[in-house]
């Protein structure tokens, strides 16, 4: 049975069957995506691998989610640019559209340098592996504390900035930003603390 | 610190995994897979940053040919012994 299951392709009446890939639609991931992973099938990503580029990561990762949470300021920023208001309003979307694909890039490079342990569930991983997503999912629910307190404070005191100006902004950056937190904090969390991935 | 970096703050287990796999010829790797774990699970064995469980333990006992008692211990074991 384990044989069937383990086979890249089954024949069966002269019929050849691929095994499907599992999808564990909870965490988000697939068997054999977690499996690659761990197993360095692909070493083209073995550059994320060492803590010092992890770090520098979830630095980048950081980074980005406060310019999406930022995104609903945008239009009343204040600067010297002095555009009109149709130009102002593409520039807005085409960098707003950017931010949102750079930090779900970031998201991506950032479940791959901890090789999706932080979103595997317990059949694809070891006891020690087991052990380190637990205590970073302990970790992000902590996090993910003060960076739902800091967004509230920014609806809250945003507008009272001399920087920004509340009209127009509906919060929906926020939303997002803080959507981008909670899936990536388990592996921002793991990305920094572990020194061997 | 709201991070600490320490991995096993309780009672480290001192063990000889690494002697044992070499003196068999064996890569982490091999290890790893007669194991059932990953082959950094060994490594974070082999430099004591991590206490297996007693299933583990047996597993890699019995993957090395060798008695638990044998190949871990709570105190450190004495060179070339």
């Amino acid at each position: 049975m384990k044989k069937l299951k383990d086979a890249k392709k089954i024949k069966v009446l002269g019929i050849t069957v691929k095994p499907k890939n599992k999808f564990y639609w909870f965490e988000g991931v697939t068997k054999k995506g977690v499996e690659a992973l761990l197993n360095d099938e692909n070493s083209k990503f073995a550059w994320l691998r060492p803590q010092r580029n992890r770090r520098a990561l979830v630095l980048l990762m950081a980074f980005g989610l406060v310019l999406v949470s930022l995104g609903s300021y945008w239009p009343t920023l204040k600067t010297d640019l002095n555009l009109s208001d149709g130009t102002s309003v593409v520039v807005y979307s085409v960098t707003a559209m950017f931010v949102i694909l750079a930090v779900l890039g970031g998201y991506s490079l950032l479940r791959i340098s901890v090789r999706s342990i932080a979103d595997a569930p317990d059949e694809l991983l070891d006891e020690r592996q087991i052990q380190v997503r637990n205590t970073s999912i302990r970790y992000a629910y902590y996090a993910m504390g003060y960076v739902v307190l800091a967004l509230l404070s920014l609806t809250f005191f945003g507008p009272e900035l001399k920087l920004f100006q509340a009209e127009g902004n509906d919060g929906s950056y926020l939303m997002i930003a803080t959507l981008f937190a909670y899936a990536s904090m388990p592996s921002m969390v793991m990305a920094w603390r572990e020194r061997d991935i | 610190m709201l991070f600490p970096m320490s991995r096993n703050p309780e009672e480290p287990v001192y063990n000889r995994i690494e002697e044992a796999r070499v003196a068999l010829g064996l890569s982490r790797q091999d290890l790893a897979d007669k194991a059932g774990v990953h082959y950094q699970t060994i490594g974070y064995l082999e430099r004591e940053e991590y206490s297996p469980s007693l299933v583990l333990a047996i597993r890699i006992a019995k993957s090395l040919n060798q008695e638990v008692s044998e190949l871990f211990s709570l105190t450190p074991f004495k060179k070339g012994k």
